[in-house]
């Protein structure tokens, strides 16, 4: 690691722990290593605006988040949410519960851990901390936990970007989620249901069975996104990316034409916040770009991988090793940015050890989503910090046994390959 | 004064959001033509992506507050407000100094791009990219008002009413 190196990452921790947004901190921090290093100032600037302007696939980012805040103010979030609550809300831990099997249906229709976090996520904080049920940083950590499973269960962006770096699959890799996500969502409930009873969190009345059919017809065209999508993506009308906006304008259809729950005013509102957000969001995402160039120039990713293929490791031993490296890396890089910079890198290496391309996809997504959560750099914690406004610090106290839980559902995926892979030879995967 | 400000604060605003409905109804008219008229459009992809370069740049320019934005206040919000002051100063000289020093060459690098033209709707590209120019003078601006404001932070007080009112 260079001088220059250590002083951009120097400048970029110092900026942020000052209160400078991020994105603004890791600009400084690359304006400043251009200048140490005496490469042309400009080449800040360039990466952030051509990685902008040149990158197609981050287009779903507003869309999806459009979609998630129509959702939101049209009640259809609310009509899922009411449908969780008539299924799970009595149990113990039932609005935790809630939050998490709402985030399964919602990753169903949604593409992006962050939409999730920013979409449904604000509203079931909402849920959970009124009447001081849960602490907010319980809520906002639960959150961020569950969010994390929108991008495993298919559509998923950043296994769209794997595709393209990997040559694997996209069909494979899409059908290869559902069991992870699936998994995932379960440890969530394991915890929440022991951590609700060791707080002894008031349970909440149960639903009367007669009103469940009425709550389940209200809920069914929400509850018919994910099979529209799905079909869209599989049926080959929409490419992936196209989906979010199929998304937006069917939760619009659902909010202006079915329910009749949103007004042109409320409309324009609903397109103000998401401007903002998703205009927040691609600023960190454009910093990001810049500093996966640094990262890239310094080498460091191909120094890992070196050291990864002299050794002569097992496919197992491997992946472990990896999901260490993911880990650490997931602190302090973006998604997208260890997508794109480290996994190539690895590739040659997977071949050559024997290790499934699809099975690998997987992992790698599990890890850089558990990443999302990993303070310092956990961009879901931010997200939630960002709509909600609980402080960071009450976040990072209660994500811990959510974390240690998610990890520990990634060493199961990681030794039991067949857990990952049954589904899509089910679909006639050879691997 | 006052007025003038939120005046021109809810126009950036629903430019910001006309801009993001533009390109959602332009990833609409793709797909339509695409699937059904079978019809491939070069325009909506640049159209889309402009509008996506523009609208990041603008709202963190002209519509984003700090608290909009993706930050790590941890140590921020630990800490008493007169250290905060001192921690904003600090900041703020940073980001006004990394953003002036990087200022020329960029504004050449925009420059530069009078010479290209974008490949479907032909826009000259140092129009398309001279958003990041404003971008940067918007930011440099910003941070000299907020350090201006912690310096003398009788101001900061009379703003934190306004915003609360």
């Amino acid at each position: 690691m260079s001088v220059e190196f250590t002083v951009c990452l120097l400048v970029v921790f110092t900026m942020a722990a000052l209160g400078a947004p991020v994105a603004i901190s890791m600009i400084i921090g690359a304006i400043a290593y251009l200048g140490l290093s005496g490469q042309d100032i400009a080449l800040a600037g360039e990466q952030i605006i051509q990685g902008v302007y040149n990158s197609f696939i981050l287009l779903a980012v507003p869309l999806f988040i459009v979609a998630a805040n129509i959702m939101n103010a049209g009640s259809i979030s609310d009509r899922l949410l009411q449908f969780c609550v008539a299924l799970v809300g009595h149990l113990r831990g039932g609005l935790g519960h809630v939050n998490v099997l709402s985030s399964l249906i919602f990753s169903g229709m949604s593409g992006s851990a962050v939409a999730d976090a920013a979409g449904i996520g604000k509203v079931i904080i909402g849920m959970m901390t009124k009447d001081g049920r849960y602490t907010p940083g319980y809520a906002a950590a639960l959150t961020a936990a569950s969010a994390t499973i929108g991008p495993i269960i298919p559509p998923s962006i950043p296994m769209v970007i794997f595709a393209l770096v990997s040559d694997a699959s996209i069909g494979y890799l899409f059908i290869a989620g559902l069991v992870p996500g699936l998994f995932m969502g379960l440890v969530l409930m394991l915890l929440n249901r022991y951590q609700s009873a060791r707080l002894n969190v008031a349970v909440e009345p149960r639903t009367p069975l007669r009103a469940l059919p009425m709550i389940t017809w209200r809920a069914f065209p929400t509850l018919m996104m994910p099979v529209i999508l799905l079909y869209g993506i599989y049926g080959g009308v929409t490419t992936p990316t196209e989906a979010a906006a199929v998304a937006a304008s069917y939760a619009l259809f659902l909010a202006a034409v079915v329910y009749r729950t949103i007004s042109i005013r409320e409309l324009i509102r609903v397109f103000r916040e998401s401007a903002i957000s998703s205009a927040s969001v691609g600023l960190v995402i454009s910093a990001a770009l810049i500093f996966n160039y640094i990262v890239a120039t310094e080498g460091l990713p191909s120094q890992i991988a070196d050291l990864l293929t002299r050794w002569n490791l097992t496919p197992l031993e491997f992946l472990l090793m990896v999901n260490l490296i993911y880990l650490i890396l997931g602190c302090v890089l973006d998604a997208t940015t260890v997508i794109l910079v480290v996994v190539p890198l690895l590739i040659p290496a997977c071949r050559e050890l024997g290790v499934d391309i699809v099975h690998f996809g997987i992992i790698t997504m599990v890890n850089l989503m558990i990443g999302l959560i990993t303070p310092p750099y956990g961009i879901l914690l931010f997200v939630i910090n960002g709509t909600t406004g609980i402080p960071i610090a009450q976040i990072i106290r209660q994500i811990l046994p959510f974390l240690g839980v998610l990890v520990l559902a990634l060493l199961i995926m990681t030794a039991f390959p067949d857990l990952v892979l049954f589904v899509p030879r089910l679909f006639g995967y050879p691997g | 004064m006052t007025k003038l400000v939120k005046l021109l604060k809810s126009t950036a605003d629903n430019i910001a959001a006309a801009m993001l409905a533009a390109m959602f109804l332009t990833f609409l008219v793709q797909i339509i033509s695409r699937y059904l008229l079978d019809l491939s459009l070069g325009w909506t992809v640049e159209l889309c992506l402009t509008l996506w370069l523009w609208l990041v740049f603008w709202v963190s320019s002209f519509c984003a507050r700090e608290s909009d934005h993706i930050r790590f206040d941890m140590l921020y919000l630990s800490v008493n407000k007169k250290v905060q002051r001192v921690f904003g100063i600090i900041a703020a000289l940073g980001v006004i100094v990394g953003f002036m020093y990087s200022f020329l060459p960029t504004l050449d690098y925009i420059w530069f791009y009078k010479i290209k033209k974008s490949p479907v709707m032909r826009i000259p590209l140092h129009y398309v990219f001279s958003i990041y120019g404003f971008f940067i003078i918007a930011i440099v601006t910003r941070y000299c008002w907020r350090l201006w404001v912690h310096i003398h932070p009788g101001l900061n007080d009379a703003r934190e009413k306004r915003e609360n009112a």
